[in-house]
């Protein structure tokens, strides 16, 4: 009795350690997945589910997920252990991203408006129309008068086939997408700096830096499951996070130190930045020597208000001396005038820079980019971490965060912008014949000159100069800026509108056609992330009714135009054949994509992709093959293998508080809320969490002014208002002077009031700036 | 005689007159110095930020803390020590000196927790050290008789393992967060209800993943298109 007794506790005793051990090492694998039973009390059972891997459909961190599915229907989601990118973490809209799709409104036909009415049309009947209005109008108004948005969520075979059908096939550069409104001045600012577009390090920096700095970028919202990496750094390593900001958020909150800065002098502080350096000695001397090379750009160069602004910058090589010179304007004294950055906070900033034994990450995502000087903002980025020699390197390095899961991966590598081709641009005629081989088409069929940015392609609309427009996986009438002007341009009966979406939007409202689009894991694709990681998914479910993938309707499209030949895919296994194609772009070390059997095997992999393996810090001879020049760093992005120190000063944002507009507006995202809240507002869990938008104000302001929270107040610039109710001190706060929208609500539009202004060298749009009025409403 | 009925009919006159107008002139005075109540709209669904970060240093200490099953507290102790789900929970020990104040007294176990010996239990943290008369919301429970009995219906609390929107998903927060927004105070640590406590207390940003509900705060509609023109 007493034997069995002592064996049976011994085993259970045995068993439990075995357990315990088991759980402690999974715990320190995949933190955070294991449950107590009392807490997983009431949770149905999950063994039965059928479990896919795919990357996240929000945000540009793209985040390895796994979705389980039970008798057709998608039921669970759960962060994917085997990304290296979020070790199976997500972050609220990733968990529960599956349940916008049995939304009541989803778009489940085609409609196409007859007589003021949506007619429930079928699909093929649908595209015959979007077929013949297109051939039509190309007929009687030249191939300029058709145009193209697409997506920075567009799959990879998506932008694919839409700049083949545009370019190739049409013989139009009118194709843009709204990563120009996110990410083309962190592209101009990689082209002019290292002449190679895409981060040159990647996630796994995080391991490895000292300290993150974060310009203008509250990514405890916007980028999650990063700052959750970076905060498991803090507490594990002690690595620090320093907060560089105009507004105080969570991000804020959570890091060592916030230093709050005067909106449009994130310029001069990061001239200033470099001055210390410089002044300090703390230059790394032998990298800049042998790396580096200095050059200016033209000033004053506007803010494209205006329609048909043109600007074409003219470089010019000037020395250090020079360019120690041009510094002195920007000594920590005179700038922490305006920057309201006291000069002991620059110099703090600098010093860690400038400390050769700290390894420092910098991190910046629309705060640098929506800017009337993008690009400028990019190079100085840039600057900083050339002249202390802190980049390509693990835990070194200039870091630009993207905002759409395929910003990079579709938008930027495939090239759905008007200037650009899967490889190259259509200025450079090598560039062209490349296309024109891989495409099967006439090189003399793809224009030499890019047409119409974003912002200018609806300008045209207004003025009737484009009479087709077909948007894909955006929502440009609330994305866009002034929306005030673009909503009623894109009503005009001169213009015939097709719209390919999921769900109903403001853009869907404006449609002649509505074509009903699959969603993310209702067919196959691949997306491409801010680490150039490129991911691939299977189809998962099925969609509702007549929905098909944005890809195959092109295709339909071109095949009823008579361009069936070049687009020669089968309905099954286009994903495939599309992707095999485009790869041919991009062969060789410095671009090379993974081969799909990888993707399919493996969760991403980061191109350049050669000889089986990912590249994870270019321009690094230690990793990245394509370096040639013998010494350790290679930038062949140029041609003299050097990168560019830009010499760009500090100018105004174009709209400046003034007494009749005494409010400086920024616009930005919450956590719960991805974009114009098209998906996640039909996910209730997010929408019940924040409901609405909201204008945050300073709690001095609110008083100045007599607002309470939660009162209705009205936000008005020189081009529209806006009614929403006040939020003191609540999510986020502002600097005095200073009001936060987010711009997620279409029933409080936002960017009817935001201004136009855009980077002359991006084209990208400024929603972080302008003037504005408020008074109770 | 007429005359002096005449005259005396005038100041009657008179008199109800004054009488008329004071009375008139009083009422509409009061309806003048009558201040409508305004309505705010209510704003509460955005919790406050502030705290929400505060104690993470701790974070990894709590994660690496070995589980001490014999002086676990439980969901159900963690309530019976409250009015009703959301109050004040009261003191349920003897206080040293009723004159203390929080800081020196209340704070000394419950800002950091611990095991007290005495009571032979880890002390709760407070998610709000900052507020130091402590006692103004928290007070000991010296009698346990009543003065009068009464019917009170006590809310239900909210109920573990049910605020999953999906399966497995990370639960949403099923209670106000007013004075409690630093989730780790309650979520982890060997005072934590064994039922609510975190196993991932190093995550620190607690709501990256989970989010309130409306259920227990005001009923939030369903996402509707205001502007839209051609809602199916």
């Amino acid at each position: 009795m007493h034997m069995t007794n002592s064996l049976s506790t011994r085993r259970s005793f045995l068993k439990r350690m075995a357990k315990l051990s088991a759980i402690t090492a999974a715990a320190t694998m995949f933190p955070g997945i294991l449950f107590a039973s009392e807490q997983e009390e009431g949770i149905p059972n999950s063994a039965n589910l059928d479990w896919k891997k795919g990357p996240c459909r929000f945000c540009g961190v793209g985040c390895g997920i796994l979705v389980g599915t039970e008798n057709g229907k998608a039921v669970a989601v759960k962060g994917d252990p085997n990304s290296s990118v979020n070790k199976g973490l997500l972050c609220v809209k990733g968990y529960h991203q599956t349940m916008c799709i049995q939304s009541k409104d989803r778009l489940t036909h085609a409609l196409v408006k007859k007589n003021g009415k949506y007619v429930k049309t079928p699909i093929s009947e649908a595209l015959d129309i979007v077929a013949n209005k297109m051939k039509d109008t190309i007929s009687a108004h030249g191939k300029d008068s058709v145009a193209m948005y697409t997506s920075g969520q567009s799959t990879i075979p998506e932008g694919y086939v839409a700049s083949k059908l545009m370019k190739g096939a049409i013989g139009t550069n009118n194709l843009d997408c709204n990563a120009r409104l996110c990410m083309a001045s962190a592209v101009t600012g990689f082209l002019t700096t290292f002449g190679a577009d895409e981060p040159m390090g990647c996630y796994e920096d995080i391991d490895h830096a000292d300290y993150f700095i974060t310009w203008g970028n509250n990514m405890a919202e916007m980028h999650p499951v990063l700052f959750s990496r970076m905060l498991e750094q803090k507490t594990r390593r002690g690595a620090k996070i320093i907060d560089f900001a105009t507004r105080t958020t969570r991000s804020s909150t959570a890091s060592d130190r916030s230093i709050l800065f005067e909106p449009q002098t994130d310029l001069a502080v990061a001239n200033a930045i470099c001055y210390e350096i410089i002044n300090n000695g703390w230059v790394n001397k032998s990298f800049v020597e042998k790396h580096c090379s200095f050059s200016k750009g033209l000033t004053n160069i506007g803010y494209g208000v205006e329609d048909k602004f043109k600007f074409t910058d003219k470089p010019e090589k000037i020395d250090f001396a020079s360019y120690k010179e041009f510094l002195k304007d920007y000594t920590p004294e005179k700038v922490e005038k305006y920057s309201k950055v006291s000069a002991k906070d620059i110099k703090y900033l600098a010093s860690i820079y400038g400390d050769p034994n700290k390894k420092v990450v910098s991190y910046w995502c629309m705060g640098m980019n929506q800017h009337t000087r993008g690009t400028w903002m990019n190079n100085l980025m840039y600057n900083i971490h050339l002249l202390t020699g802190k980049i390509s390197q693990p835990g070194n390095g200039p870091f630009s965060l993207t905002g759409q899961p395929s910003a990079c991966g579709t938008a930027r590598e495939v090239g759905t912008f008007t200037h650009k081709l899967p490889h190259g641009v259509v200025m450079n005629e090598k560039d062209r014949r490349m296309a024109a081989k891989i495409w099967k088409v006439p090189y003399e069929r793809i224009p030499a000159k890019p047409t119409y940015h974003a912002t200018e392609m609806f300008r045209a609309v207004d003025r009737g100069d484009i009479k087709f427009i077909w948007t894909q996986a955006t929502n440009p009438l609330v994305s866009l800026p002034k929306t005030s002007r673009y909503r009623p341009a894109m009503e005009k009966k001169s213009c015939f509108v097709v719209v390919s979406d999921v769900f109903p939007t403001p853009t869907s409202d404006v449609a002649d056609v509505i074509l009903p689009a699959s969603w993310h894991i209702e067919k196959s694709g691949l997306y491409g992330n801010s680490e150039r990681r490129t991911q691939h998914w299977d189809k998962m479910i099925e969609g509702p009714g007549d929905t098909t993938p944005d890809a195959w309707m092109f295709i339909e499209v071109a095949k009823r135009m008579g361009y069936g030949d070049l687009f020669p895919y089968s309905k099954e296994n286009h994903v495939e054949e599309i992707y095999n194609e485009y790869r041919q772009f991009h062969e060789g070390a410095k671009h090379g994509m993974a081969p799909l059997e990888v993707l399919k095997k493996e969760s991403g992999a980061i191109w350049p992709y050669v000889n089986g393996k990912s590249t994870q810090w270019r321009f690094n001879a230690k990793y990245d093959p394509a370096c040639t020049n013998g010494e350790d760093f290679d930038f062949y992005g140029k041609p003299d293998g050097r990168a560019v120190i830009w010499q760009r000063p500090y100018e105004p944002a174009p709209e400046v508080p003034d007494s009749d507009y005494p409010f400086w507006l920024n616009t930005g995202r919450v956590i719960e809320h991805w974009h114009t809240g098209s998906m996640t507002r039909r996910i209730p869990v997010l929408h019940k969490a924040m409901p609405h938008a909201y204008a945050e104000f300073h709690p001095e302001d609110a008083k100045a002014l007599g607002i309470r929270n939660g009162e209705n107040i009205k936000v008005t610039s020189r081009r529209g208002s806006c009614v929403l109710p006040a939020s003191i001190n609540e999510r986020g706060l502002p600097t005095k002077g200073q009001v936060f929208v987010p711009f997620f609500d279409e029933n409080m539009m936002i960017n009817d009031v935001t201004l136009d202004a855009f980077c002359p060298i991006s084209k990208e749009p400024d929603y972080k700036k302008c003037a504005v009025k408020v008074e109770k409403a | 005689m007429k005359k002096r009925l005449g005259i005396i009919s005038l100041f009657v006159l008179l008199f109800i007159a004054f009488i008329v107008v004071w009375n008139f002139s009083y009422q509409t005075g009061l309806e003048e110095a009558y201040i409508p109540i305004e309505k705010t709209q209510a704003n509460s669904y955005i919790p406050s930020e502030s705290g929400v970060f505060q104690r993470s240093e701790f974070a990894l200490e709590y994660a690496n803390m070995p589980i001490d099953k014999n002086h676990e507290r439980t969901l159900d102790s963690y309530y019976n020590n409250r009015a009703y789900h959301g109050a004040p929970p009261s003191i349920p020990h003897t206080i040293k000196d009723e004159k203390s104040f929080g800081g020196n007294t209340c704070l000394q176990c419950h800002q950091n927790g611990g095991f007290v010996s005495k009571f032979n239990a880890y002390a709760p943290v407070t998610p709000h050290p900052e507020m130091v008369n402590c006692r103004q919301c928290h007070v000991a429970q010296n009698s346990r008789t009543l003065f009068k009995s009464a019917n009170l219906i006590k809310v239900q609390a909210p109920k573990v393992g049910v605020n999953n929107a999906l399966i497995g998903t990370p639960p949403m927060i099923p209670h106000q967060i007013q004075m409690r927004e630093n989730c780790l105070s309650c979520h982890a640590g060997p005072a934590a209800p064994k039922e609510i406590r975190v196993s991932h207390p190093e995550r620190i940003n607690c709501r990256q993943c989970h989010v309130p509900t409306d259920r227990l705060v005001s009923e939030i509609k369903p996402f509707t298109r205001t502007n839209s023109n051609n809602d199916e």
